[in-house]
């Protein structure tokens, strides 16, 4: 489903990712962990294509980075769901609107837009708080609605760059159990993260990234 | 309509009230710009209707030959009006010269001379499409080739200054009215400019949610042709009460058609087209 083979990618300052090889099955939970600055989110960002790769093979969904045309990125992207450290909330809209905002950007009907929206933000357990602005919100429950944002498309794989970064012990534990269980209803997971204590080992696939190289 | 123009038309205008100030701005000098290219426009027109009034009344003078008979003033009169761009030709007898003269001079000819030496006359009037000093030169020398005519006269110098004093005015009018166009899109492009670098973080969403180039880019559009449609018609509104103020204190002002309502709209959305089109190319590569 996502496989990238022997990829390059560097920023003009010499950072950036090299000879990275990785896969992501279908439903699987696959962890990306490395200090920071080795290079995480640069494999997050060639996925979604924010950058692209110098040499290698990149193959996301049906999208091969052989063929890949620049008018396709939001195509792409529409078929992955992507959360950050930060939320990346807009912060002048309600919950509802925040999580309707990709729903809108990708034409989908007014009715349609209610029905999804109050579903998913039903799982992510934020039906109560949907009038609500972001900044009434705490950490993990801005988290929860980035979530809710990011699977609203019933997105292939949900990439999560440091989901916890900002939130404290407790709500970075009700984060990855919200994940975990994404994952168990079919969602595949690439996650990346600095956190080792995070990484719940049993049968997950763990990839280690240093200083732009992945490690076995 | 579908709900992506409807969402681009409230985003636009979500953006124009976030940056109320340049919006304000940018619509005043379009106002300003439209107004004083408009000005230009009505100016333009009345002096072109005064200039093609002066122009109508200008004749040519053909002298005849004295010697000349009545049926050669015949022939040579059919051979004038037979030449292109001659509207009319009136003949002025020796008599009715000698009647000028007394009229102009306030003496009788025949008081100061023994003979009339007054010759007669033809005075022509050309038709509008040649009454411009070289058109008229030709005319005037094919007709001074004729046979029985002594002289040729009318006033080309009026002719040429006219011209010339329209074409520098014209240049001069053209030459304000870019600037002032130019000014306009400048400020547009860069109201444009802070709602896209204010909005920067949606944008970032919007991509990250897969919205399309076109998706992006569409409210910003919305928003520069809004600011240039309020200015047109700012500029529309202010001209339909010139006028209606100009016509009770000079009502002999022609006034330039209505056409000028619709195409100043027309113009203030186009310099907002090509304000907000700048806008993106420069802030907004994607």
């Amino acid at each position: 489903m996502i496989q990238l083979s022997n990829v390059t990618a560097k920023y003009p300052g010499g950072e950036g990712i090299e000879l990275v090889s990785l896969t992501v099955e279908p439903g699987e939970f696959v962890y990306l962990v490395g200090p920071s600055g080795a290079g995480k989110s640069s494999v997050l960002k060639v996925i979604y294509r924010d950058i692209i790769p110098q040499s290698g093979h990149v193959v996301v969904g049906g999208f091969n980075s052989l063929t890949f045309k620049k008018k396709q990125i939001p195509y792409l992207r529409r078929k992955l769901g992507i959360i950050f450290q930060d939320f990346k909330l807009l912060m002048d809209r309600n919950v509802f609107e925040n999580v309707a905002f990709t729903l809108r950007v990708t034409h989908t009907r007014g009715v349609e837009i209610k029905r999804k929206v109050l579903r998913v933000l039903a799982d992510v357990g934020l039906s109560h708080k949907r009038l609500k602005m972001p900044y009434q919100l705490s950490g993990g429950e801005q988290q929860r609605v980035a979530i809710a944002r990011a699977l609203v498309n019933e997105p292939i794989v949900l990439l999560a760059d440091e989901p916890t970064g900002n939130l404290d012990p407790e709500a970075a534990e009700e984060i990855m159990q919200l994940i975990e269980k994404i994952n168990s209803k079919g969602t595949a997971i690439l996650m990346a993260t600095h956190d080792f204590r995070l990484v719940r080992a049993q049968r997950r696939k763990v990839i280690k990234i240093e200083k732009g190289m992945t490690r076995s | 309509m579908s709900s992506g123009f409807l969402y681009s038309i409230g985003e636009g205008l979500r953006g124009l009230r976030r940056a109320k100030f340049s919006t304000f701005v940018s619509i005043f000098t379009i106002f300003i710009s439209l107004a004083v290219i408009g000005l230009f426009v009505v100016f333009i027109f009345n002096v072109n209707w005064i200039m093609t009034q002066i122009k109508s009344r200008m004749e040519l003078e053909i002298f005849i030959d004295n010697s000349f008979t009545k049926e050669q003033i015949d022939t040579l009169r059919s051979q004038i009006e037979e030449v292109a761009g001659i509207e009319s030709v009136r003949y002025v007898s020796k008599e009715e010269a000698a009647e000028v003269f007394r009229n102009e001079v306030g003496r009788d000819i025949f008081e100061i001379l023994d003979d009339n030496p007054l010759p007669p006359s033809f005075q022509v009037k050309l038709r509008p499409e040649v009454q411009t000093s070289s058109r008229a030169e030709n005319i005037s020398d094919q007709l001074a080739n004729f046979d029985g005519v002594d002289e040729v006269l009318y006033r080309r110098d009026i002719l040429v200054i006219l011209e010339r004093y329209f074409r520098l005015f014209l240049i001069i009018s053209l030459g304000i009215g870019l600037v002032l166009a130019i000014g306009s899109i400048f400020l547009i492009y860069n109201t444009i400019k802070l709602i896209i670098l204010s909005r920067r973080s949606v944008i970032e969403i919007m991509k990250l949610v897969g919205a399309t180039r076109r998706f992006i880019r569409r409210p910003f559009i919305v928003e520069g042709v809004i600011q240039g449609i309020v200015g047109g018609t700012l500029a529309a509104l202010f001209f339909s009460l010139l006028f209606q103020i100009l016509k009770t204190e000079i009502p002999e002002l022609i006034v330039v058609t209505q056409a000028v309502y619709p195409i100043l709209i027309i113009l203030g959305a186009l310099l907002g087209l090509i304000g907000s089109m700048f806008a993106l190319r420069k802030f907004l590569k994607y």
